[in-house]
């Protein structure tokens, strides 16, 4: 039987109480096989396994390996579920979060969780000081503990702190041995700390050989529960290798040197499915692809034609997202239909530019730009689904008399242009880190985040909304506010929209339990190699 | 000058060539454009967020006050931390260099194997068929890439014959070796060729000179002029061509090391330069430099050794 477990959520300005269930996450039909090693191939190796201080998806994608958060996001993406803590109740009209903690866990060191260990990790995954991630736990003011319970203490009410609560940098890290780690300052410390991670997830690492091998071994003193009543995780070690070169990671694994891998090119899809030894999985993501316009009313001295909303829906209505998803993608895709993507929570579609020449065309005579004009779009260099996708977008864009013009740099410079909004248009990709539509809305719409993307485009309308839903708990008034974010971002068009991809991971058959949720979160803890 | 002492005067030469290479690796780091904390922190990072990192860094200090400190940290054998791996640089090219230093290794010494036989055969067959087929051979090796070399062995001889690993490095020296074959036969594929087409002018050159019709006429055998005149004068210029080509080897592992999936320094330097990790960079720089020098010096003792009235 898949144990459930009841969470208690006290409804929050309205003070009606409701009980939700909430059901573990990844859990097999069949009982999987427990002990063995499981390989698998990444295509570039963590940095900095620090939940506080990392920047990169290369960490935030298999610090849940090691560390667990108090409450965790579930399978699908959309909600929470129970993790460190056994339940949460919002009270105090919104302004205390009550978390009861689990009891019996231990780190992998074997010294028991305590209240100390959670109000310590917080209070450092909160300093303004600390790392990129902070604005995430910003509203807190006071993290402290209530006769045995967890209870934070809010600035204001926040929507999003339960989500949060459950996202990689807000994970529990015994303070006690953190603490006692070598180091002058936190920042060395941290770093001493992340080279022997010390946590309370499925495995703990044992070696780690930059660029080359990272090895995993169970963790004897994890706290989940498998369906056959033992603990988990299953495997007895998992083992990250590092294999940069696409082609080479897929031989491995056609090879049996490894049993399963990350990021399958889109154009090996099909082959992979079609082999026997093989299953190809596609995790669906949060992950958009689009092209960031840069809407200033001049650049570079010169008059910007992207400062007219006119000029930006027909660049919008002249591409054929189904053409650039078959050829891209392969048909992987699917178009987008707003700009997070239909994984995210309060996602709300809309049909968004059809391809439909005729109203571009008129678009442009509108905006008095009949005769067409020139655009620079800045890209990866050697990013071959972003040249697919603006080598298409050239030929499509030229039947309106645009003319396209592709610029190639590398991420530094790319990263540093779009920094200073020295560019008219670029390649673009996003996942979320966090099971809610505050944090892709405060990239994209929010002006005084990172000016909307870096676009310039600014909406008092959509500024006002998205204050107002950070803090908005009735979640009827909080989906209305984003539907009009949503509707009024869509219309003005700062983006061109493409495509949402799943993330491609194929494994050996006899490697199975994977899970990969909408955030990228690579989980193992169900993982098994069947015998 | 004795031996010794014109060691120790070029090892004194190659100092100040050092600090030069340290200033020119460290400007030239610094005029790329983007910055390592943009590169770090990704699209996403706030404007506080990328000035709060630079300070703590210390990447806002005055150039002249970073470089001192880098200067006066190098001559120490100090390289810092690295920006992007938060880890002391030493301890990772001291993991890696290794590896980049056994794959050399193995490419240079079969390219050697494959290259000096064949040499000879080519030069005694100038000009027939035996001459003009390994010519053509080598001519194929040489105009491939390396990335598709390296993929075309990984299918036939790992994924498909199962005869060697699909890259990695493996565990223990002969782990080691075994992994890196086809890595190293890849870049010994087109340095052979390199060699084998000197050594075989070298040769045709050598056994016109004056000095082997002298020896003929000595009445010496065909194979004593061929091992001890012939191949010696032969070997010189081949000495200083791979001396030279190791230098390049070295550095230029890169490809290789990525489709091999071998955690080599060639990697690393490709990945610090794509994050701007100015430490990294400037220490890699000036360790591959200190190799090179030294492969030069020796290619210089060993030219000495095989020619006298070359000196050191």
């Amino acid at each position: 039987m898949t144990p459930t477990i009841l969470l208690n959520r006290r409804a929050t300005l309205g003070g009606v109480a409701a009980l939700l269930a909430f059901q573990f996450g990844p859990a097999p039909a069949l009982a999987a096989t427990r002990g063995g090693r499981m390989v698998f191939g990444r295509y570039a190796d963590s940095l900095f396994l620090d939940p506080v201080l990392n920047d990169a998806n290369v960490d935030i994608w298999v610090l849940t390996n090691l560390y667990d958060t108090l409450l965790l996001p579930t399978a699908d993406g959309q909600g929470v579920q129970p993790g460190l803590a056994t339940a949460y109740e919002i009270a105090d009209a919104g302004r205390t979060v009550l978390l009861t903690l689990r009891e019996g866990v231990k780190f992998s060191d074997g010294t028991p969780l305590t209240p100390d260990d959670v109000i310590f990790s917080l209070d450092r995954a909160r300093d303004p000081k600390a790392g990129a991630w902070n604005s995430l736990l910003a509203s807190i003011e006071k993290v402290e503990n209530a006769s045995g319970k967890i209870a934070i203490r809010l600035k204001s009410p926040d929507a999003t702190i339960i989500p949060a609560l459950a996202t990689f940098n807000s994970a529990i890290l015994p303070r006690r041995a953190f603490e006692a780690t070598a180091g002058a300052t936190m920042e060395d410390k941290a770093k001493a700390f992340s080279e022997k991670p010390i946590g309370t997830g499925p495995f703990v690492m044992v070696e780690w050989k930059r660029g080359s091998v990272m090895k995993l071994k169970r963790n004897p003193s994890h706290w989940k529960t498998a369906e056959d009543g033992q603990k988990l995780p299953y495997l007895e070690e998992l083992e990250f290798q590092i294999i940069p070169d696409d082609a080479t990671r897929l031989l491995k694994l056609k090879a049996g040197e490894i049993d399963g891998t990350e990021l399958v090119p889109y154009a090996r899809v099909k082959e992979l499915q079609a082999d026997p030894t093989l299953r190809m999985e596609l995790w669906p993501s949060t992950r958009v692809a689009y092209l960031t316009m840069n809407v200033r009313p001049t650049l570079r001295g010169a008059a910007n034609p992207l400062a007219n909303v006119k000029v930006r829906q027909a660049l919008n209505h002249a591409i054929n997202k189904d053409a650039v998803i078959a050829v891209t993608t392969l048909g992987l895709g699917t178009p987008m239909r707003s700009f997070m993507s239909s994984t995210t929570p309060l996602f709300s579609a809309s049909p968004l530019y059809p391809y439909d020449l005729a109203k571009a065309k008129g678009l442009l005579a509108e905006a008095g730009m009949a005769g067409g004009f020139d655009l620079t779009c800045l890209t990866l260099s050697g990013n071959q689904d972003n040249l697919n996708n603006l080598t298409l977008a050239q030929q499509m864009w030229a039947q309106i008399g645009v003319r396209l013009k592709i610029e190639q740099v590398d991420n530094a410079t790319l990263t540093a242009r779009y920094r200073a909004g020295d560019f008219q248009l670029r390649t673009a990709a996003w996942t979320n880190d966090i099971s809610d539509p505050g944090q892709i809305t405060s990239y994209f719409a929010y002006f005084p985040n990172i000016g909307s993307l870096h676009s310039g485009w600014q909406d008092a309308r959509v500024d006002e909304l998205y204050l107002a839903s950070q803090k908005e708990i009735d979640p009827a008034k909080r989906a209305a506010q984003y539907k009009e974010i949503q509707d009024t971002y869509n219309a003005a068009a700062p983006i061109v929209y493409l495509y949402e991809t799943p993330y491609p991971v194929a494994f050996r058959v006899k490697a199975k339990g994977f899970v990969q949720i909408p955030l990228g979160n690579n989980i193992f803890e169900a993982a098994s190699i069947e015998k | 000058m004795n031996r010794a002492g014109a060691i120790v005067g070029r090892i004194a030469q190659i100092i100040p060539t050092f600090f030069l290479i340290g200033v020119v690796v460290f400007v030239l780091a610094r005029l790329l454009p983007g910055d390592a904390v943009s590169a770090m922190l990704g699209d996403r990072a706030t404007d506080e967020a990328v000035r709060r990192i630079t300070h703590q860094l210390g990447l806002d200090r005055s150039m002249v006050a970073q470089f001192l400190t880098f200067i006066g940290q190098a001559a120490q054998g100090h390289f810092g931390q690295s920006l992007a791996f938060r880890v002391p640089v030493a301890s990772l090219i001291s993991e890696r260099l290794p590896v980049t230093l056994l794959l050399t290794l193995m490419a240079t010494l079969i390219a050697m194997c494959m290259a000096l036989p064949l040499a000879f055969v080519a030069a005694m067959n100038a000009n027939r068929w035996p001459d003009i087929l390994i010519r053509a051979v080598f001519q194929v090796g040489l105009s491939s890439p390396v990335f598709y070399v390296g993929l075309v062995l990984l299918t036939v001889f790992a994924a498909g014959l199962r005869l060697f690993p699909v890259g990695g490095y493996g565990e223990g020296l002969p782990a080691h070796l075994y992994h890196l074959f086809l890595p190293a036969l890849t870049l010994a594929l087109s340095f052979s060729a390199v060699i084998m087409r000197t050594l075989r002018g070298s040769i045709l050159a050598v056994l016109r000179a004056e000095f082997v019709d002298f020896a003929r006429a000595k009445g010496l055998s065909a194979r004593v002029i061929l091992l001890r005149h012939v191949l010696r004068s032969a070997a010189i210029t081949t000495v200083t061509l791979v001396g030279l080509h190791i230098g390049s080897l070295l550095g230029g592992a890169v490809i290789t090391e990525s489709v091999f999936a071998v955690p080599g320094v060639g990697r690393l330097m490709v990945d610090s330069i794509f994050s701007r990790d100015y430490p990294v960079i400037q220490a890699l720089t000036l360790v591959l430099a200190v190799l090179v020098s030294l492969t030069f010096l020796a290619t210089d003792l060993l030219h000495g050794w095989l020619d006298p009235r070359a000196g050191v």
